[in-house]
């Protein structure tokens, strides 16, 4: 039986922990595609995953419905894959040095220069979100890896619109100076 | 950033993010027929894009995140189980300005300014009402007292009569 969102929430806030459970189901992979957009790293992004559900668990009790539940989530796992980064010192692990690099396509070929190749670029778009300020790399990982609109990125990043858009436009020209060389490759798709 | 036209660089933009209007995505549909410059922006946001989202989508259908919630349940079940201490420390780290140590000059500076204003508190303020003895003079026959405020504004002298009889004047 799915349960209506508002409904799962509030039995959370009273401490239902089946409740939370099915929250969980239902946005995990949100959590864990926005900690791996901004961290380049498979495993850090796990981590955040569970941190950012600890979190929710003891925080839901604020949640005061005046966003919608998602844009809560996403602020919250944004804040805490740059809070990791800030920690930690190392914010992105290159993939051409880290066993967790994941594995490029298998189709239509897994050639062994195919599999450097990709595995160079994930270190470049590393070291290009490192050169980029906090707020832009966030526009920038919510609009190209989870497809937010402005409005809901607005709402996820406490702004308006506006700055949403120009986030987005320095972001974006800052990241296709840093990977010139990339951006126009076919060769990957 | 591959620079578009001027005038069509940030709709350009917004017409690769779906966020124009139906005139606006037909406007810029038909400059980009005709416009090298935009059409090789419209690639270069595309390249972009692919570069950020391909690596994420491969990686999320691989993960086995069964393991990730067993932790997370186990943490959880446990926070029944905390000391008032640790609930004290897990609630500072989930409140943002105390997380930031920025409290502890804060908090340091109240001290400070405690420890300055207390003292005045404390301070005995003398009282005008109460008279303090200035002179006492003793004869056979009559005795005087003499009480002056501190201020000096209001000066008592008591004459007496004996040791059974008293009178008093006041000035």
């Amino acid at each position: 039986m799915e349960y209506d969102e508002t409904e799962l929430i509030s039995r959370c806030q009273k401490g239902d922990q089946g409740a939370f459970k099915e929250i969980f189901d239902r946005y995990h992979k949100k959590v864990y595609r926005v900690a791996y957009g901004v961290l380049r790293q498979r495993e850090n992004a796990l981590d955040i995953v569970q941190e950012v559900f600890i979190k929710l668990f003891r925080s839901i009790k604020n949640f005061k419905g005046e966003s919608r539940f998602s844009t809560y989530l996403y602020r919250m796992a944004m804040n805490t894959a740059i809070d990791h980064i800030r920690k930690t010192g190392k914010p992105f692990v290159s993939s051409l040095d880290g066993e967790e690099a994941i594995e490029p396509p298998e189709e239509p070929e897994k050639r062994p220069d195919r599999i450097f190749l990709y595995k160079e670029l994930e270190g470049k778009v590393n070291e290009a979100l490192r050169r980029i300020p906090a707020d832009q790399r966030t526009a920038i990982v919510l609009r190209e890896v989870e497809g937010l609109s402005y409005q809901e990125i607005g709402e996820a990043m406490g702004t308006s619109v506006g700055t949403v858009m120009s986030r987005l436009h320095y972001g974006r020209r800052r990241m296709q100076e840093l990977l010139k060389d990339y951006v126009h490759q076919e060769t990957l798709k | 950033m591959k620079e578009s036209c001027p005038r069509f660089s940030k709709l350009l933009e917004r017409y690769f993010d779906q966020e124009v209007t139906d005139e606006e995505r037909s406007l810029v549909e038909n400059h980009l027929q005709g416009c090298p410059s935009c059409q090789e922006g419209l690639k270069a946001m595309e390249g972009l894009r692919y570069l950020m989202k391909a690596p994420v989508d491969e990686a999320d259908p691989k993960e086995n995140f069964y393991w990730v919630w067993q932790k997370i349940e186990r943490a959880i079940q446990q926070e029944d189980k905390l000391t008032w201490k640790e609930s004290i420390k897990r609630w500072i780290d989930l409140t943002p300005i105390l997380r930031k140590r920025v409290w502890v000059p804060a908090a340091a500076a109240i001290v400070i300014l405690l420890l300055i204003i207390t003292p005045y508190f404390y301070k005995k303020t003398p009282s005008s009402s109460e008279p303090s003895v200035v002179e006492y003079v003793e004869s056979q026959t009559h005795n005087v007292m003499v009480y002056e405020s501190e201020k000096g504004d209001v000066t008592v002298i008591w004459l007496l009569e004996g040791p059974a009889k008293e009178g008093g004047s006041q000035s």
